[in-house]
């Protein structure tokens, strides 16, 4: 078992995060309820979006190109988590690691020079 | 005391988020339910000692594959009720690979506390190969011994990334709005402007 003591201080923070967010959200309903009338009807309470619909079906068909700036983030973003390891044991794997590493980096940044080439990273 | 309370809260929070994955009506709600299923993973992982894995489970499974599965759910168009149907009569099917799977791992673990896996500490207790903290035994582990299955998952990544390419990126010619900036930078005043004297009564060539 791991000593949870030293995650206290992120519970600590986490509450103050959640108390503050609750009252940014609370305050200002309250001091309005309070201060304002208060007469709610089907039209004050209806959304209204810039004459949209609030509420479609979300299948819509979009465009793959989203699809593959997911993709190519979530294998740059298993890259760079890679590096969190090699970094703090460089002193056990010495050149090796080092190398090693290089290596990876290269071989990624071939992918990266090719999605460059193809025109995968423009936006148009 | 305190680990125990929250292992039984994670736990017990994964398995029924699990359940509320597959019994959610709307597949994006069974997205979100995945992603907290990944919370409370990683928070068990943090119990174990694992924070590595529990980084990554975070950084890679909520970060990057939770937002692929809205992506796929929101993009193919398919009548998940329809899908739905078929729940009973699968369902004894499911039983079966769900079984399948419980006894594989009851055996993995079997054999690990056998001591047959040679794979650390026979107990499962999780021991860091040096006097390091878990995410530099990893690192030291993983770029020393394992340096070719390391280099080989480089490889993989980048068969991923030109596959992606290949797939699903389409290059479309004479697009609006195409800017080239170092032609932009490139222009002077010179080739960009010409000076004309028009006589009267006639127009200019362009």
């Amino acid at each position: 078992m791991v000593d949870l003591e030293q995650y206290l201080p992120i519970l600590i923070f986490l509450f103050v995060a959640a108390a503050l967010s609750a009252l940014f959200v609370f305050l200002p309903m309250g001091v309005s309820r309070l201060t304002g009338a208060h007469k709610p009807d089907a039209e004050k309470l209806s959304e209204y979006e810039c004459g949209f619909p609030a509420f479609e079906d979300p299948r819509s068909q979009f465009d793959v190109k989203f699809y593959l700036v997911a993709i190519s983030f979530l294998l740059f973003d298993l890259e760079a988590s890679f590096l969190f390891p090699w970094a703090v044991s460089l002193e056990y794997t010495g050149w090796t690691g080092w190398s090693a590493m290089v290596i990876f980096l290269g071989i990624l940044a071939v992918g990266l020079a090719y999605e460059w080439k193809m025109g995968a990273l423009d936006w148009q | 005391m305190i680990q125990t309370l929250a292992f039984y809260l994670f736990a017990a929070l994964v398995i029924a988020s699990a359940v509320m994955v597959i019994m959610a009506r709307n597949p994006v709600h069974s997205v979100l339910w995945l992603i907290l299923a990944f919370f409370n993973a990683a928070g068990l992982m943090v119990l174990v000692g694992a924070e590595f894995i529990a980084a990554l489970l975070l950084i890679v499974y909520v970060g990057a594959v939770a937002v692929l599965f809205l992506f796929v759910v929101m993009m193919l168009d398919i009548d998940f009720a329809e899908l739905r149907a078929g729940f009973v009569k699968n369902f004894p099917l499911g039983i079966a690979i769900a079984l399948v799977l419980a006894a594989e791992l009851i055996f993995g673990i079997g054999a690990y506390q056998a001591g047959q896996l040679e794979l650390g500490v026979a107990s499962g207790v999780a021991a860091p190969a040096l006097d390091a903290s878990n995410t530099a035994s990893i690192g030291a582990v993983l770029y020393r011994d394992y340096v070719f299955l390391f280099e080989a998952a480089g490889i993989i990544l980048l068969v991923a990334m030109v596959g992606a390419i290949v797939l699903t990126h389409r290059r479309t010619e004479n697009a609006r709005g195409q800017q080239d900036i170092s032609r932009q930078v490139r222009r002077n005043p010179d080739e960009a402007t010409v000076m004309k004297q028009p006589e009267v009564g006639r127009g200019v060539d362009l």
